[in-house]
């Protein structure tokens, strides 16, 4: 509950600043804030077993803090990052306090309890995500994208509504608990149960992006400016997954039996379409956009497997690519800001010259991404593939490899061009120390989480 | 017996004049049938015994919004010639899948049919008392309610960012 | 008092952390302040557990820090386990790592990479103490790969030197041949015993067949021959004299080369249980001992000689591993890193006088110039030699008993190999410190004696060679039980241990008299290695170590080379890239099928999501 409250007034105080002057102050009670978050994240945690919600409509259990700690951590590496994208706009205040906003509603999506509070996490969360991508207002393809998402947003909503209508009808309640306790009593289930529940996973298989409910994401990424797509591939991500994870596992995984086969087909075909798609792209934002379709459908797993150990593997998986996806987004926005936002492929050749610093860190980020020991990323699709395999998902763990393995090929697709091309006629870049610390501390946080993995996963311990 | 005549009547109505909004060629007309629409939803709202909600529905969207969004269609003067065309094979297409998305829900809940509610009726269940308690009370939608206070702001912070001339 | 063992590696990480990102901002003062500071602080730590444990009950203490690795049905901790041994590392690493700090603050200060030096250190200690504190195998090969790498940092430390980077990429490619052996033994342990913690481990150890304990503890060794430069993995060592003379000290002599004979004695159980591979270690050891001192008769360069030496008397602790003495081992692990460590300093400081020049047929006389270099470096030739009571004595002896008690050949050869090593030391020390000055006269007249920050450590250094052997002696019998090596020694009678230290005493006196044979070539005779052109024969084959190196070239690199030039241009073409091209073409195939879904309109896309919907209402529903 602090958090909430800590998050929404750091959302007015970005936004009312401004009036009495307090730009200068905004970035660094930003920070402090969220370091702050953090603190209560860490005094709150061990707090599972204990009975209370706030309101009947959350709980802040151990699967919330964690998840909480992963969105801030990356909400603080994002603003570090973005600081300078913004600062120079007139309208940093606006922009600060919709992203808090936003980090509000990822909030309500980790620790709720009710399906109210999901719904209303997943509009607080996109509708300033919708504005953001719209951001760079003079430019036609922020514009189309930020429409775009907001139309195909709009429809996953009136679904994910209509779904819940047919939910409650079925059980008469939206408390996820009392949803689970209908399964569990009712011999036979109301067909209204299962239409409803099928219409809400196509709304959250939306928001995380998982085919065929993908098609808004590369075009959106796209479109998008850098930054926000930054935050949309790591902050909106993990936490529509995590909602997803956390709805199914609260309340559906009673008849997990009626649904595992859709999700298991979603998560293949994810997988497959979102590697296959992005081993043909020669723009890296669009490679990046294709490749995050794809890592959808790796944590689409997890739902399916669904028990203790998954959520752990999903937390581990989310925080080694939201890592990941800070590192080779800053490259890609400070890259592309010198090539008038554009982002092909040549535009990364012989980066290793020029800036040795943000060619590492790439490096270490698209590795750690196609998996590759001891980065993060490999543990990340290691747990996962592991849980899918002792439940039994054979099958599904051959496909995810085999789309790994085309993911390597994309990847190493850059890093080739990154220390192989020849840099000719492109420059030089010199990073601000903030920037060069972050690209340096995300680093290490992929060696580190890759080679402690139990940090991350041991918050969930449950 | 007279609810059931009325149930169904206010449902062609609504169900017609939402299509008629997707159909009319003039924008202004589109919003007048979208404000018939609202009111055979308040109808809706009445035959269910949910008078407050069915008098807010009218004021704030048939009043209020709706207002507002004829003032914006005139300010734009959008007129026929501007409207984009949508090409014949894209409504078709739009038609069949949705056609489809229809047949098959309808097919998946047509058992439903003399099913008990889950909920218990109760002719007192929309009065204003009773929706503030489910509102306000301790274990009721008090933080959903105040949730939704932080969807407006960033909506409004939101539309205030988009309409803004920017300042160099 | 155990639970402060978190600390120790902790602070030279944040030595490091502090080094590597102030970097210039710290003054080259301030840095070697901190980094020698830190190293001195967990030493601090490790004196106050080792006295704590001194009046204790010495029983072993696993300090958890956090778990590691959960997944299905593996987990690892990261916990460091403190008992006696590891306590003993700690001590060494720690003191002879603070003792280097300081001497390199002096070194290495005019060079332009000081911090960078200092920092990798510092990272190169950190990584050491996880290696010995580990409380499993994974742990310890973080550790040891840590040090790798801090190793060929260092070794290529003056990468602009093509020599010397090239020096480091021959210790990279031998070490990642033993490292192979290594992870393979520790798999092979994992899946017989399920775990790899070492309590388990062992716990379980009976339950192993002895074929894959034989398989495992040899794979291990294999590890051990690459980081501890047994034959045929030890071309490795004396080329990693290219690195500056203090990591030559610290790494290749104290500390990091001995990691195999802690690694070794730390699965004494395992081996205890494999015959076989206790002789494949002993033989190992005594070989390379033998090989290694013939070498270095003929060497002239003064580290190259002790490189020999390391690699000689790293010969000697295996050989006493394999006939089950690991304590006399471990023993001897302690006393060399005072001596060698002691002499690499001396040779360092030798060649600072000399402005960086190495060849001993260029020295000579150096005692009147450099007393305190002269005092010390005699000290720590004497300890190395064995000569009575110096620490050397007391460590080496134990071992050639042992060998004796137990497996005989070998101790017979040992003892060849213990007045080899008198010999060939002697000559050195005789030519380096003795007779006239044979350098340019340019040199003569630079020739000054090191600042204190070098001398204080070669004092330090010099006190613990004459006295550690004596003072450590009682401790390692009694509180150092490893292995079997309790029932090894009980099974000898007393009466025919007492009748082998008299035959040690004739050993030593035979080593002295080496030593007077060398005194009277070089001093008396004054007989100097000829130059490079004149060499002929034996003496020839001899300074170019038995052409190992070429070799190891024709014999395995050439081959390699032309197999992997035939793969690249024949198999590469033909197969690899046809497969690849073709999985790739067919990939982008379907890909550009594919994106042709992705058309931008928005309508499309709404159509098709309306379409999943109804698919899987319809797939769950009516199927």
């Amino acid at each position: 509950m602090n958090e909430l409250l800590t998050l929404t007034g750091l959302g007015l105080f970005s936004m009312i600043a401004e009036i009495f002057n307090f730009r200068k102050a905004i970035f660094p009670v930003i920070v402090l804030g969220l370091l702050g978050l953090l603190g209560l994240c860490y005094m709150d945690w061990g707090s599972y077993n204990s009975t209370v919600t706030h309101f009947s409509m959350m709980k802040v259990d151990n699967f919330s803090i964690a998840f909480t700690s992963v969105l801030t951590a990356t909400a603080l590496f994002w603003f570090m990052m973005s600081r300078s994208f913004f600062e120079d706009q007139t309208s940093m205040s606006d922009h600060f306090s919709l992203v808090l906003f936003a980090l509000t509603g990822a909030f309500c999506l980790t620790s709720f309890t009710n399906i109210t509070m999901l719904f209303l996490g997943v509009e607080v969360l996109s509708l300033p995500v919708y504005v953001l991508t719209g951001s760079r207002k003079r430019d036609v393809a922020s514009n189309e994208a930020s429409f775009k998402y907001f139309l195909m947003g709009s429809f996953a909503s009136a679904v994910f509504l209509f779904g819940t209508a047919f939910i409650y009808g079925a059980t008469g309640s939206f408390n996820l608990e009392n949803i689970a306790t209908y399964l569990s009593t009712q011999p036979q289930l109301s067909p209204l149960f299962l239409v409803g529940l099928l219409l809400m996973l196509s709304a959250m298989a939306f928001k995380v992006g998982a085919a065929p409910f993908h098609f808004w994401t590369p075009d959106v990424y796209e479109g998008a400016p850098t930054i926000v797509t930054a935050f949309m591939s790591t902050i909106v991500k993990t936490a529509a997954v995590a909602a997803f994870f956390r709805l199914f596992y609260l309340s559906f995984s009673g008849i997990h039996g009626e649904y595992a086969d859709i999700i298991w087909a979603m998560a293949a075909l994810t997988m497959v379409v979102g590697n296959v798609i992005a081993a043909a792209q020669n723009n890296v934002k669009r490679i990046l956009a294709y490749s995050s379709v794809g890592h959808a459908g790796f944590m689409l797993i997890t739902i399916l497997v669904m028990n203790d150990f998954a959520a752990k593997s999903l937390l581990y998986y989310t925080a080694a690519y939201s890592a990941a996806g800070i590192a080779a987004f800053l490259v890609l926005y400070l890259v592309g800001s010198a090539n008038n936002g554009e982002t092909p492929l040549n535009a990364f050749d012989g980066l290793v010259k020029r800036n040795p610093i943000m060619a590492g860190t790439m490096t270490m980020a698209l590795l750690s991404m196609a998996g590759i020991p001891p980065l993060a990323g490999f543990f990340a699709k290691y747990f996962i593939f592991v849980s899918a395999v002792e439940n039994g998902y054979i099958g599904l763990v051959v496909i995810a490899i085999l789309s790994s393995l085309v993911g390597v090929y994309y990847y190493f697709k850059i890093i080739i061009a990154m220390f192989f091309g020849k840099p000719d006629n492109l420059p030089t870049y010199f990073l601000t120390p903030i920037h060069r610390f972050l690209l340096l501390f995300v680093a290490a946080i992929i060696v580190l989480t890759g080679l402690f993995p139990d940090f991350v996963m041991g918050l969930m311990t449950i | 017996m007279i609810s059931q005549y009325l149930f169904y009547f206010l449902s062609f109505v609504s169900v017609m004049s939402a299509l008629m909004v997707v159909f009319s060629k003039n924008p202004v007309y589109s919003v007048l049938f979208l404000i018939l629409t609202f009111f055979s939803i308040a109808g809706h709202y009445f035959l269910l015994n949910a008078q407050f909600l069915g008098m807010v529905h009218i004021i704030v969207y048939a009043g209020a919004i709706m207002v507002l969004f004829l003032y914006v269609i005139m300010m734009l003067n959008l007129n026929k010639e501007d409207e984009p065309g949508t090409t014949t094979m894209s409504k078709i297409a739009a038609t069949i899948s949705g056609g489809i998305l229809m047949l098959v829900l309808v097919a998946a809940t047509r058992s439903v049919h003399g099913m008990e509610s889950p909920v218990a009726d109760s002719s007192q269940i929309g009065s204003i008392e009773n929706l503030g308690k489910v509102l306000f009370a301790e274990n009721g939608f008090l933080l959903p309610f105040e949730i939704s206070s932080i969807l407006f702001l960033a909506s409004m912070v939101g539309a205030v960012f988009l309409s803004k001339k920017e300042i160099r | 008092m155990e639970q402060l063992v978190k600390f120790i590696p902790l602070f030279p990480l944040i030595g490091f952390a502090i080094i590597g990102l102030a970097n210039r901002r710290l003054s080259k003062g301030v840095t070697g302040v901190l980094a020698t500071g830190s190293v001195l602080a967990s030493f601090a730590i490790a004196v106050i557990i080792f006295m704590n444990r001194l009046g204790g009950d010495g029983q072993a203490v696993t300090v958890t820090l956090f778990d590691w690795i959960t997944a299905g049905n593996f987990s690892a901790k990261f916990s460091f386990l403190v008992d006696n041994l590891s306590t003993m590392f700690l001590l060494v690493i720690t003191g002879v790592g603070t003792l280097i700090h300081l001497y390199s603050i002096g070194y290495m200060h005019d060079d332009d990479g000081f911090r960078r030096f200092m920092s990798y250190l510092n990272l190169f200690i950190f990584f050491m103490l996880l290696l010995v504190l580990g409380d499993n195998y994974l742990v310890m090969f973080i550790g040891w790969e840590g040090v790798g790498l801090c190793s060929y940092l260092l070794i290529g430390f003056w990468f602009k030197n093509i020599d010397y980077s090239s020096a480091a990429k021959k210790a990279f490619v031998m070490n990642r041949i033993g490292d192979l052996g290594l992870l393979l033994g520790v798999l092979l342990i994992f899946t017989a015993t399920g775990s790899v913690t070492y309590d388990s481990v062992f716990a379980q150890a009976a339950n192993i067949t002895i074929p894959v304990v034989t398989t495992a503890t040899i794979l291990l060794f294999i590890g051990a021959m690459g980081k501890s430069a047994q034959i045929p993995l030890y071309t490795w060592l004396p080329d990693a004299m290219a690195g500056p003379t203090p990591v030559s000290a610290l790494i290749h002599a104290a500390t990091m080369v001995t990691a195999g004979v802690y690694m070794v004695a730390r699965s004494s159980v395992l081996y205890m249980m494999a015959p076989i591979s206790m002789d494949f270690v002993a033989w190992t050891g005594v070989i390379t001992a033998l090989f290694a001192a013939s070498i270095g008769f003929a060497q002239t360069d003064i580290k190259k000689v002790l490189a020999y030496s390391t690699v000689s008397q790293l010969g000697f602790m295996f050989a006493a591993l394999g006939v089950g003495a690991f304590t006399a081992g471990v023993f001897h692990v302690v006393t060399h890193a005072f001596f060698k460590a002691l002499l690499f300093l001396g040779a360092g400081s030798v060649i600072h006088a000399m402005h960086h020049e190495q060849d001993i047929r260029n020295m000579g006389g150096l005692a009147k110039k450099l007393p305190i270099t002269h005092a010390t470096f005699l000290l720590g030739f004497l300890a190395i030699i064995g000569f009575p009571f110096f620490s050397g004595f007391y460590s080496k002896d134990e071992i050639i008993i042992q060998a004796l008690a137990h497996k005989p050949i070998i101790g017979y050869l040992l003892i060849f190999g213990a007045l080899m090593t008198a010999f060939y030391m002697s000559r050195l020390y005789f030519l380096t410190f003795m007779g006239k000055f044979r350098g340019t006269e340019e040199q003569q007249h630079h020739l000054h004696e090191s600042p204190l920050s070098m001398t204080v450590p070669l004092m330090v250094l010099a006190v613990l060679s004459v006295a550690g052997g004596y003072l450590l002696q009682g401790y390692m019998e009694h509180n150092l039980t490893l292995g079997a090596a309790v029932t090894a020694s009980t099974e000898i009678e007393e009466h025919t241990l007492h009748g082998l230290h008299n035959v040690m005493w004739g050993v030593t006196a035979a080593a002295i008299v080496m030593a007077v044979i060398a005194y009277v070539l070089y001093v008396v005779k004054g007989q100097r290695p000829s130059s490079d052109a004149d060499m002929k024969g034996l003496e020839k084959t001899i300074y170019n170590k038995y052409y190992v190196d070429e070799l190891y070239e024709s014999l395995i690199t050439k081959p390699l080379n032309s197999i992997s030039s035939f793969l690249s241009n024949w198999i590469d073409i033909n197969v690899i890239d046809r497969l690849v091209n073709g999985t790739g073409g067919g990939i982008n195939a379907l890909s550009g099928q594919l994106r042709l879904t992705q058309s931008g309109n928005t309508g499309f896309y709404i159509v098709a999501m309306v379409l999943g919907m109804a698919l899987l209402v319809a797939i769950t529903v009516f199927m």
